[in-house]
């Protein structure tokens, strides 16, 4: 094999599979809940400082996963009970309040840290052959764990008596509510699990990008296009709208530059806000 | 306030002069997104492109004829090509998709962010990153203070340009659009269209304000089309009342030259103006301009009673309708809705249309109006094929409607709601910009106004009327349009045996005077029994049965329908 092409595939891939797991947080909050949260970047970008934070004391990568999972957690609960939830029939004041969080925290992310570039050293630095070409463990390690993190969401979703409830919450709340499902209480939760996964995500890509308080925004834009592109609701229309997204995005950075990679992924983007909001396989 | 204003420059000096001077800039631009946001109901987030487009071209306009006096004349058509952008842009969005709720706001930030992409790289054109430089001030124009006098002209102008849209009657459909865009389209009206000219006018507001930021500031850089401007805006405007016409100017001018002077002192003040957005969004929807109330109530009022004006009359086609239903079939993912309907209106009356629930009543009103798709079959109106028919279209052809759950604009006062029927099919772009259109009148309002007396107290808004008022209200209003085909929903529904009565002799009193047809779903027999002179029976998307009331009442297939099949 071409070792050019293999490692052009492969950070194809990598790119469409960490762009998946930097949506998934959002794609349970805006998908099950319909919470336009436009602050899910500045959550990402919370997980990556947790994960600044660890390493700069000296504690173990690992370390950074419960820290940022708590860190999440704590900060979506108050969150949730006094912006979230006043709001849940009046979307519009949800993208702006979730919007002025989002300023908030880069903010204060912003007073807290400075508003410099932080690199992370990469916890796994060797590299491996993979078809005769040497490509980063690290990013290895991070697509299957990306890849097992989606898998294991997925079937618990599907599997488990949590994840019904969630479903017949999302079908018809009030029905819900009549069959004894604390639905105010399982909104809350699953709000703090997607906010939680936010976070998660941010400790996975941290050692990979730069780390610095704008770096949400970016992530919120990307992450609310794959979502349109896909489809809401689906995992099918997840994955798809990560490949279109960060495949094309990718491509077009590798075959031109990035500024084309980022514009046709905007021109995409418009596109299927202004005629296909339902995503690929949606119906209008 | 005007010697204020003078005097400012003078007592403050250069600085603060340059400050407020480009503040009142934004304070422009901000006047546009509140006319969007707080008039028409949607929410443009990414304003600074027409900001950013405006600068760059007044900017090329200077650097290549900054001595010679008439680039004053070139100025307002970079603010018109920002508008014109924003037109067709809203126009193409728009017609795309009529809905205004927050995928609108995420499509014009990602146009903004694709600008500032092209502005950042295009080199040759924007000068790239580090902008385009050495734009040359005004011609004749000395130092800050004279430009600070021209942005503060240009803001009294614009002040008063969006105070008098308000007033107009195109402010009146802005906002009942922002209640109930679906309502405005059954009365006539482009909803789209409406929308692109508040867009484009916002459009150019930003892009005044782009063609002075380029000479007032000597500099243009790809910033100024990126997020950042795009959302101050947005907090100023809900920071200072998207509702009131100063309440982006209040908001622009406090919050802007605070956060200028703030943010470099203390760390905080950015996290005191999320804080404060936050607050505003969830618990002060009016802002800081909703503080003015009182001292408008202090302003002496302009009470007089206005001298009503006879309409025009409307563009409409008035001869009698002929409609035909033939063999239409409509589904909604698995379930047929309407099974080969056929069915025939062809000359004035009253018609019912009866049927157990989920026979297709409304169904098929709304496969007559476009909401929902006929998949086989056609539509006749007036001998003509109805391809894609929309609410708006339908309205023009003389077709009115009235809702089931009575749905008139709940916070415009019963005048106004009244108004936006009169005005359908008769109005142009000048009627909209007219203010001497709030008075027309007509011959069926005023008799309206003698049947219904509650009908005059025209300054009560409409939400704060009875379930009665408002159902008697929605059906005026249909009748105002002086339509030809009326469809009416359970035009009694929730109505006390009084009032029945009442809605029972107006609608005869329409089809006298109107010569209309009226096609009324409805359940009550007795209704049905005074008013019919023809009657359809639908079951299961079908037409089970038509005629007079005595021919249904005998037939044995209704029967069955209704109560089962005799064993």
């Amino acid at each position: 094999m071409d070792p050019l092409l293999v490692t052009q595939a492969l950070n194809v891939l990598y790119e469409v599979v960490t762009l998946a797991v930097i949506v998934l947080g959002l794609a349970i909050v805006f998908g099950l809940l319909g919470v336009m949260n436009l602050a899910h970047g500045e959550f990402i970008a919370l997980g990556a400082y947790v994960a600044y934070v660890c390493q700069s004391h000296g504690l173990p990568y690992l370390a950074a996963v419960p820290a940022a999972i708590a860190a999440c957690a704590l900060l979506a609960l108050p969150v949730e009970r006094f912006l979230i939830r006043p709001l849940y029939d009046r979307p519009f004041d949800t993208l702006l309040a979730t919007w002025g969080l989002s300023l908030f925290m880069r903010k204060a992310i912003e007073i807290g840290f400075g508003g410099g570039y932080k690199s992370l050293k990469i916890p796994v630095s060797d590299s491996v052959l993979v078809l005769g070409t040497p490509f980063p463990a690290y990013r290895l390690l991070l697509m299957a764990l990306c890849a097992a993190l989606i898998a294991a969401l997925l079937l618990w979703y599907r599997r488990s008596v949590a994840g019904a409830r969630v479903k017949a919450m999302v079908g018809n709340r009030e029905l819900a509510q009549a069959v004894g499902i604390r639905t105010d209480r399982l909104a809350r939760d699953t709000f703090v699990v997607g906010l939680c996964f936010a976070g998660l995500a941010g400790v996975m890509v941290a050692p990979l990008v730069s780390v610095q308080p704008y770096m949400g925004l970016d992530y919120v834009l990307r992450s609310f296009f794959v979502l349109v592109v896909g489809g809401l609701g689906s995992p099918l229309g997840l994955l798809s709208g990560a490949a279109a997204i960060g495949g094309v995005e990718s491509a077009m950075s590798a075959l031109v530059d990035r500024t084309a990679g980022y514009s046709t992924v905007l021109l995409i983007a418009i596109f299927f806000l202004w005629r296909r909001p339902h995503g690929i396989f949606g119906r209008s | 306030m005007l010697l204020l204003l003078l005097a400012l420059p003078l007592a403050l000096g250069e600085y603060w002069a340059f400050q407020l001077g480009l503040f009142f800039l934004y304070a422009i631009a901000a006047l546009g997104v509140a006319l969007c946001w707080g008039q028409a109901g949607f929410l443009p987030l990414g304003q600074a492109l027409f900001v950013g487009l405006a600068a760059y071209l007044s900017g090329a306009a200077l650097i290549q004829w900054g001595e010679a006096w008439w680039v004053f004349l070139l100025l307002p058509f970079a603010a018109i090509a920002a508008g014109a952008l924003a037109f067709l842009l809203g126009l193409i969005i728009f017609r795309g998709r009529s809905e205004s709720g927050p995928y609108f706001a995420i499509i014009t930030l990602a146009i903004a962010l694709l600008a500032f992409q092209v502005a950042n790289s295009w080199n040759a054109v924007t000068g790239g990153y580090n902008g385009m430089k050495a734009i040359p001030g005004l011609p004749g124009l000395e130092g800050f203070s004279d430009v600070y006098y021209l942005a503060a002209v240009a803001l009294a102008c614009a002040v008063a340009l969006c105070g008098w849209l308000v007033q107009a009657p195109l402010g009146t459909l802005w906002r009942a659009i922002a209640l109930n865009e679906r309502r405005v389209a059954y009365f006539g009206y482009d909803t789209a269209m409406l929308k692109a000219i508040a867009f484009g006018l916002s459009g150019v507001l930003a892009g005044i304000a782009g063609a002075l930021y380029a000479p007032q500031q000597g500099l243009v850089t790809p910033e100024l089309v990126g997020f950042a401007l795009s959302a101050d805006l947005v907090i100023w405007v809900a920071v200072g009342g998207r509702k009131r016409v100063l309440g982006p100017v209040l908001g622009a001018v406090l919050v802007g030259i605070l956060s200028a002077e703030l943010r470099e002192r203390t760390y905080y003040w950015d996290l005191i103006v999320a804080a404060v957005f936050v607050f505003v969004v969830l618990y002060a929807p009016g802002g800081i301009g909703a503080l003015l109330a009182p001292l408008e109530r202090l302003l002496p009022g302009r009470r007089k009673a206005l001298e009503p004006l006879r309409a025009p009359a409307s563009k409409a086609p008035r001869s009698a309708v002929t409609l035909a239903i033939d063999g239409v079939s409509a589904a909604a993912g698995e379930v047929r809705i309407l099974d080969r309907l056929s069915l025939a209106v062809a000359r004035p009356g009253i018609y019912c249309l009866i049927g157990p629930n989920g026979a297709g009543k409304t169904s098929t009103f709304n496969m007559l109006t476009g909401e929902l798709r006929a998949q086989a079959g056609e539509v006749r109106l007036d001998g003509d094929i109805l391809s894609k028919p929309t609410p708006y279209r339908l309205a023009r052809r003389g077709v009115g409607r009235k809702f089931q759950i009575p749905s008139v604009f709940g916070e415009l006062s019963i005048d106004e709601n009244l108004r936006i029927a009169v005005w359908s099919a008769r109005t142009s772009l000048l009627d909209w910009l007219r203010p001497a259109t709030r008075r027309w009148d007509t011959p069926v309002m005023a008799a309206l106004r003698g049947r219904y007396p509650f009908l005059d107290d025209g300054g009560r808004l409409a939400s704060a009327l009875s379930h009665g008022e408002r159902q008697v209200l929605e059906l005026s209003m249909a009748l105002i349009t002086e339509p030809r085909l009326l469809l009416l929903d359970e035009p009694c529904a929730g109505l006390s045996s009084e009032e029945t009565a009442q809605v029972r002799e107006v609608i005869r009193w329409a089809r006298d005077t109107l010569g209309l047809s009226v096609v009324i779903i409805e359940h009550d027999m007795a209704l049905v029994k005074q008013l019919a002179e023809h009657v359809f029976v639908l079951h299961q998307g079908r037409l089970l049965a038509e005629g007079d009331v005595a021919a249904i009442r005998s037939d044995p297939r209704v029967h069955e329908v209704y109560v089962g099949a005799a064993e």
